[in-house]
């Protein structure tokens, strides 16, 4: 380290020199002049050397290390299950939704198409096979105003209806 | 065979390999190596946080944290750029989250706090001590953003130049000299405010 004559008579405001640095980080004896000098010397002449953690440094570095290895051991044992728990849930969620679709659907096939009349009507009225109910009518749009719907049956007659708001009522 | 014999004979002059070729050498696998660095590292990396953080338990945390995050990253490091550059930009991004969660935290629960040192004559010579500018730095550098405070202790403390700092935080030089500027001039009015016997030694650029 210089001696504090020479540091004295070198110090400028502003200095990057290495060694006059050290001298002021270092000298108490010097401390007040370099900040008569240099205001930011107040502030300046805590830094440079380097500190050593709470422990010391084996023990930091062995800290480091365990930490390291436990992150490690983690990022293999996510390796095997190589889906995260969002993926996880979304396959899950998508499945779910599948399912329930497809038993609605089943159901909704299932079930006979409910007629048009009323409850008590239709208490008194001798259920028809359902294989008539379940017909379904087919419904065609030729244009932009008229529809044709026609309604198959087992026998040989199909009802067609034509809508068409162009067509004379009396037709 | 004497020759050869002596060329097989590990000698003290065994040069270390530098932080790019430890980088490689742990990219390879070895674990080992990945331990010489931290060790080579840990007091800058640790002094560094320190002087941002402020406190002794906090900077050790943070920086092994730091070592952590570098482990998981390694593979980004491009060798191109000094290995220095690239740790120290980790350690100030760690450490600038770091202050900014403990700024609102700190903000919430002390914000009726202002402890004002009004006692001493502020005309009063003071004699410098070095163990009492640790504690004063502390004090009046929470007025500063953790940017400021980040650049402020990089160049004042660690003695990086603007252009370095810049290369560091990946912004401009004059954004460093801005932030340099605004950090001196807050930390001398907290000077003022909080440790008036020390405020003669910004008289002259006061007036």
């Amino acid at each position: 380290m210089i001696s504090c004559q020479t540091y004295r008579a070198s110090l400028t405001a502003g200095t990057r020199d290495a060694a006059l640095l050290e001298h002021l980080r270092t000298c108490d004896a010097c401390l007040d002049f370099s900040v008569e000098v240099d205001p930011d010397n107040f502030f300046r002449s805590i830094g440079g050397s380097d500190l050593v953690p709470p422990g010391g440094v084996d023990a930091f570095v062995g800290d480091v290390m365990r930490a390291v290895q436990v992150r490690g051991k983690e990022t293999s044992m996510a390796a095997h299950h190589p889906l995260s728990w969002r993926q996880r849930l979304a396959i899950a969620a998508t499945v779910a939704a599948g399912v329930t679709g497809a038993t609605i659907f089943w159901q909704h096939e299932r079930q006979p198409s409910a007629p048009v009349a009323a409850p008590i009507a239709r208490a008194a009225v001798v259920p028809a096979p359902a294989k008539v109910l379940a017909t379904k009518p087919i419904v065609e749009t030729y244009s932009r105003n008229a529809t044709i719907v026609e309604v198959p049956s087992e026998g040989k007659v199909n009802v067609v209806m034509i809508f068409d708001e162009k067509l004379p009522a009396d037709l | 065979m004497a020759a050869e014999l002596r060329l097989m004979i590990p000698t003290k002059e065994t040069v270390e390999p530098d932080d790019r070729q430890l980088v490689e050498t742990i990219r390879g696998g070895d674990a080992d190596a990945f331990e010489v660095l931290v060790r080579r590292k840990t007091s800058k990396v640790y002094s560094l946080c320190y002087r941002i953080i402020g406190n002794s338990e906090d900077a050790k945390d943070i920086s092994q944290l730091v070592f952590i995050k570098l482990w998981e990253n390694l593979e980004k490091y491009d060798p191109l750029y000094a290995f220095d550059t690239w740790l120290y930009r980790m350690v100030t991004n760690v450490a600038i989250d770091f202050m900014r969660n403990k700024q609102s935290r700190d903000n919430a629960v002390n914000s009726n706090l202002r402890l004002v040192k009004t006692s001493i004559d502020a005309d009063q010579g003071t004699i410098v001590q070095r163990k009492e500018v640790e504690s004063v730095f502390n004090t009046v550098s929470q007025a500063l953003s953790p940017k400021q405070k980040t650049i402020f202790v990089m160049n004042q403390m660690e003695d990086l130049s603007s252009s370095e700092i810049a290369k560091v935080l990946g912004c401009r030089e004059s954004t460093v000299r801005n932030h340099l500027f605004n950090a001196r001039k807050l930390m001398q009015q907290q000077l003022r405010k909080r440790f008036p016997e020390y405020s003669r030694l910004w008289k002259e650029e006061q007036q």
